[in-house]
């Protein structure tokens, strides 16, 4: 699988910045778990928020992976958790990109985005009641725990595609993300890559980014 | 927040050679106490968390540069946090989930109208903080002594990960000041066209999340310039490429990275051995 430097270059801005957003976050994240345990659950997503957005924005096998371990790579230095963070990061790009690569990185359609995220709630939730001991704590509160959980991760996701989509329709990385068709990936009629030019770019095509 | 404030590529002046932690490997502080912390996450009682608190805390004293204020934090801010947290913890533990031997069941704290706050609910609550300190400590192993520049190094010299990947890393530690840059001309943009309205925290996020499409936009068109000058300069032509900066995987870190797992291994052993395993035990306290 080769990666053109265009692909690696915005894997590593959406990474950067997925980076800059989720240190305040790990600090809150920190924070909340001592005032109430069960409170991290709100913002669980937004770790989410950075791999959908670089997998519904490029869809190309393994985008989610490398922008989770920049992200991990760029908030270690600036955060209480330490070089901890890539493997969280790794550990959750990889949960979501399996339901991808099921499906053999072919379907894009956003419930499939839907079903990732449940996926990876289903996954990570022994995690996270072994680190809060969360048996001890009533029933009610567990069931809020898994509720707020489910919650912002599906919040997360709606967040992150449509994000994905407003910034898709400026038109940067046309020629680089894969084409697809009413959520299926199409095959470009001629046979060179099409995702390693950057020629296809017009700086003037999207006026109202900035 | 200036950009050079967040350089990440600022040397840092070179540790004395005593503080052996900053001349280790990153990858082997961070291979070191990744088991350790997985073991840590399912343990339970306020025992063996408290052991590893002290051993990285000895680690740490002794290996890293550490600055006034880091040493307060530490040494007095920690145990306080660990004391509080625990009450927070315990304040939301449910009493009938606890074993009826539980250590300091039936014991009340404070009594506030019908509701009862037991010693046992509060040692719960201290075993989980104690874990989080442990789990935390165990991660500044890394983060207090190695720089990230240097990780995405040693990934591509020692873990034969794709140079091309490594130094995407190293690029999008050069992105994150440039952030800044974009966003003043983003804000300025709005400013001119009076898309700024309003005050008040609704007002706020909306204009936040009105910068997130044109951030990520500019920032992805910032990298696709990357991208080209890199191409231009024949990057990833080759399966190799010299570096210019070495992070080398010496026997000091085979000796730290065994060294740490032997030690881990023998303290849990000891922990059990003395039977301070369990919080149902009459030993367990301390914090």
């Amino acid at each position: 699988m080769k990666f053109p430097t265009r692909l690696l270059l915005t894997c590593a801005a959406i990474g950067a910045a997925a980076g800059v957003l989720l240190i305040p976050v790990n600090h809150f994240s920190a924070a909340i778990f001592g005032v109430f345990p069960p409170g991290f659950a709100a913002v669980a997503g937004i770790w989410l928020l950075p791999i959908v957005v670089a997998m519904a924005l490029l869809r190309r096998p393994g985008v989610g992976i490398l922008v989770a371990l920049i992200a991990g790579l760029v908030e270690t230095p600036f955060q209480p958790y330490g070089a901890s963070a890539i493997v969280t990061n790794l550990m959750i790009a990889v949960f979501i990109e399996i339901v991808f690569a099921l499906a053999l990185y072919r379907y894009w359609k956003p419930w499939l985005f839907y079903v990732a995220a449940l996926v990876f709630g289903a996954l990570y939730a022994p995690y996270a009641v072994a680190s809060i001991d969360l048996p001890n704590y009533g029933l009610g509160l567990q069931i809020t725990f898994f509720a707020v959980l489910l919650l912002s991760e599906v919040l997360a996701t709606w967040a992150g595609l449509s994000l994905a989509k407003r910034v898709e329709r400026t038109g940067v990385v046309r020629g680089l993300a894969a084409p697809v068709e009413n959520g299926r990936v199409v095959r470009a009629p001629k046979s060179p890559a099409p995702a390693t030019g950057t020629a296809a770019v017009d700086p003037d095509a999207a006026p109202e980014a900035s | 927040m200036s950009a050079l404030a967040i350089d990440p590529y600022r040397e840092a002046a070179p540790a004395p050679e005593w503080r052996y932690l900053h001349h280790l490997n990153p990858l082997a502080k961070l291979f070191g106490p990744l088991p350790i912390m997985l073991l840590l996450l399912f343990s339970r009682g306020v025992a063996i968390p408290a052991a590893f608190v002290a051993l990285t805390l000895v680690l740490l004293l002794t290996g890293a540069r550490l600055s006034g204020r880091m040493l307060a934090l530490l040494l007095v801010g920690l145990p306080i946090a660990i004391a509080v947290l625990g009450v927070s913890f315990g304040i939301w533990v449910d009493p009938s989930r606890l074993p009826a031997d539980a250590l300091g069941a039936g014991i009340p704290l404070v009594t506030i109208g019908g509701w009862t706050f037991e010693l046992s609910a509060y040692l719960t609550g201290l075993a989980t903080a104690m874990r989080l300190a442990s789990l935390l400590l165990l991660s500044l192993i890394a983060g207090l002594t190695s720089t990230g520049p240097d990780l995405a190094r040693a990934m591509v010299q020692n873990l034969k990960v794709p140079y091309r990947v490594g130094y995407t890393a190293l690029a999008a530690y050069r992105f994150v000041p440039r952030f800044g840059h974009e966003l003043e001309v983003i804000r300025a943009a709005h400013r001119v066209r009076g898309t700024e309205r309003g005050r008040g925290p609704i007002a706020a996020t909306k204009r936040i999340l009105g910068y997130a499409v044109p951030l990520l936009a500019s920032a992805i068109r910032h990298a696709e310039r990357v991208a080209l000058a890199m191409d231009a300069r024949a990057f990833g032509a080759h399966p190799t490429r010299t570096e210019r900066h070495l992070v080398p995987w010496r026997v000091r870190d085979w000796v730290f990275v065994v060294g740490f797992w032997a030690v881990s291994v023998l303290l849990y052993w000891w922990v059990i051995q003395a039977g301070l395993g369990s919080l149902s035990d009459s030993r367990t306290g301390g914090g």
